[in-house]
């Protein structure tokens, strides 16, 4: 298995803030990887530094084998933030067609790859209509799309199912195992920890530091509790022991 | 009743945002400061004018009891001298061919030539209208007769009229110049036709202040709309997090700065080819110019002004931001370009401001085209200048946001 990510003594400060306090990763291909933590651990952070929208200021990263911010992986990643960042005023397909031409996806095939993407968040029927006029579940689905529709090698997701209903919120974490059977690296950050038991392998982020990671059961064994909560819990009091 | 307490939230997200309070204070006090600098003499100064001076200083008479005599009077020297140095920049010359050329090519507003019987012709003028006159002689005083005939063009003009209120100012002050020459006792009633010949580059009072003011008010229009569209549209593609998203899409920052500006620019030159249109059909307004060349005036500032939309934006967290400090740059573009006051009427200590802004350039140069009819090699100062400026701009906002992107 190679390394898809590695980060090293990453520190990002903002004024009087730490939202990174020395964080190292290491994340290989075809993982799915669950970033799990409270408001405030540096998820976002992180993400944003590995998809060089962030400098950090101390510390570097590489993604597939390119230390960030580098123009070269740009078409080999996918991001879904964790706000809507649509244009509400365009379409579904005008959102899609836009960011497939950025992207430099071929025009003759652009149309069939949309409608592929829009079948898999189950929107295809939605495809004409302006984005401001869906619901916030069914923008977020948008999004998801929009950050599958150049078949990146690695995915950054972003809290993917904030505002999502239960029933979308299982397809999408089935589509997201699908992928990474299909040797597609994918970062999700979540603060539900239920939810990152879909994960593979997980990180427990805290004040900018990641606390642990492994499988679900490694660190159910390693700390001793009986659920993913209570391994976070157990890992938080030691920290701050 | 909640108006207080919905007027308190607002008033307190405006107390969270430090650039914006500071920007509330400042905004007022710019207006008012370049207001009351800008317009305190509301009289346009250090106008340049080229004297060719050329009179011999005689004037001979017919008198009552020497017959003719000659009188050395060098009324020239001493209308040169009496010119008013607040109003006049006065460069000497000698070819009156050469002062008219450099007045054709703007480099003064006009080229006053005093033939050499300037002094003649002014005594002459007086006294065909005034009747007999007493004149120091020889230590002593004599009465003139009037002259038998009278002799005009001793005195020339040459004006650049295209701009009203300098034309007034340049004729109002040779005016006073010209009513001080004779003695002062002798001067009581002014003389009823003036000496002056003066010839008019651009139709003689057919600029009209409309004509004056249109390219500037023009320009405005679109420094305004421009700044305003790019900012905004930039600033919102930010907080909506579309513009991070592209960011981490295989596009350059310049493609994204250029991009913006190649669609707002298309849409700055369609609404300014609006006004011009309207201008022109509703208000007759001056056009004797290329309007190639006025589009390419109009391109290329619409380029400086996405640059500086560009920048504005990576400055401002949001719109409310944004638009305080789009009226940062529009105060000073309407008081110190030149648009409703020209830039000779602003006093000269803060002259440099108005070269710092560039609806300056932009204005010149339309009205250059416009009022003058000059072409590419007429505004090559002015068009160089907002080339110059774009580049400059342009260059700032693609690194600015290129930073943005990676800071967030």
């Amino acid at each position: 298995m190679d390394e898809v990510i590695r980060a090293s003594g990453l520190v990002k400060r903002f004024d009087d803030r730490t939202a990174l306090s020395g964080l190292d990763l290491s994340v290989d291909r075809g993982a799915l990887y669950g970033l799990v933590g409270p408001n405030g651990a540096g998820k976002t952070t992180l993400i944003r530094i590995l998809c060089g929208l962030l400098a950090p200021d101390e510390g570097s990263a590489q993604v597939l084998g390119w230390k960030v911010p580098s123009f070269r992986v740009r078409s080999q990643v996918g991001y879904m933030p964790q706000g809507i960042a649509l244009y509400a005023d365009l379409t579904v397909r005008q959102n899609l067609a836009f960011f497939g031409e950025l992207y430099d996806l071929p025009r003759r095939t652009l149309g069939e790859r949309i409608d592929e993407v829009l079948s898999l968040v189950q929107l295809l029927d939605r495809a004409d209509q302006p984005v401001g006029g869906l619901a916030g579940g069914m923008q977020r689905r948008v999004s998801l799309a929009l950050s599958l529709l150049h078949k990146p090698q690695l995915l950054f997701l972003d809290e993917p199912t904030v505002g999502v209903d239960p029933r979308m919120r299982h397809t999408f974490w089935e589509h997201f195992e699908a992928l990474a059977d299909q040797d597609v690296t994918l970062l999700v950050t979540t603060h539900i920890i239920d939810e990152a038991s879909h994960c593979r392998t997980i990180g427990f982020l805290n004040q900018g530091k990641l606390l642990t990671q492994g499988t679900p059961d490694e660190i159910l064994e390693r700390t001793g509790a009986d659920s993913l909560e209570g391994a976070y819990a157990a890992l938080e009091t030691m920290e701050a022991a | 009743m909640k108006t207080w307490i919905i007027a308190k939230n607002v008033l307190r997200r405006i107390a969270h945002d430090p650039r914006t309070l500071v920007l509330i204070a400042l905004t007022p006090l710019l207006f008012i400061l370049l207001y009351g600098y800008s317009f305190t003499s509301g009289h346009p100064t250090h106008l340049r004018l080229i004297v060719v001076n050329h009179d011999n200083g005689l004037a001979s008479v017919r008198t009552e009891a020497a017959g003719r005599v000659t009188l050395s009077l060098s009324l020239g020297d001493q209308l040169v001298s009496a010119l008013d140095p607040r109003t006049f920049d006065v460069i000497h010359e000698t070819d009156p061919a050469a002062a008219q050329a450099a007045v054709k090519a703007g480099r003064a507003w006009a080229a006053l030539v005093l033939a050499k019987n300037f002094s003649q012709g002014m005594v002459d003028s007086v006294l065909s209208t005034t009747g007999r006159r007493v004149f120091p002689y020889e230590g002593r005083t004599i009465t003139v007769l009037p002259p038998e005939q009278t002799e005009t063009g001793f005195a020339r003009l040459d004006l650049d009229d295209s701009n009203p209120s300098v034309s007034e100012a340049i004729l109002s002050a040779l005016k006073t110049a010209f009513s001080g020459l004779l003695p002062q006792e002798q001067n009581k009633e002014t003389p009823t036709a003036s000496p002056l010949v003066v010839t008019p580059l651009y139709g003689g009072g057919t600029v009209s202040l409309l004509d004056y003011t249109a390219p500037g008010v023009i320009g405005f229009a679109m420094t305004l709309i421009t700044i305003m569209l790019t900012a905004i549209s930039i600033v919102r593609e930010r907080t909506t997090g579309t513009l991070p998203r592209i960011l981490v899409a295989p596009v350059h920052s310049f493609e994204v700065t250029l991009g913006h500006t190649l669609a707002f620019a298309l849409i700055s030159i369609l609404q300014v080819a609006e006004l011009f249109v309207v201008s022109y059909l509703l208000f007759h307004i001056r056009f004797l110019g290329s309007p190639l060349v006025v589009a390419l005036i109009v391109a290329v500032y619409a380029i400086v002004l996405q640059g500086i939309a560009t920048l504005l934006s990576t400055l401002a967290r949001n719109e409310f931001q944004a638009m305080q400090f789009i009226l940062v740059i529009l105060i000073p573009s309407i008081m110190i370009s030149g648009v409703f006051w020209p830039i000779e009427a602003i006093p000269q200590h803060i002259r440099f401001l108005c070269y710092a802004s560039p609806l300056t350039y932009a204005n010149l140069a339309l009205r250059e085209v416009m009022l003058r009819g000059r072409g590419i090699a007429g505004i090559g100062l002015e068009l160089g200048a907002l080339g110059g400026l774009a580049i400059v701009t342009l260059g700032l906002g693609i690194a600015f946001l290129h930073r943005q992107g990676r800071s967030g």
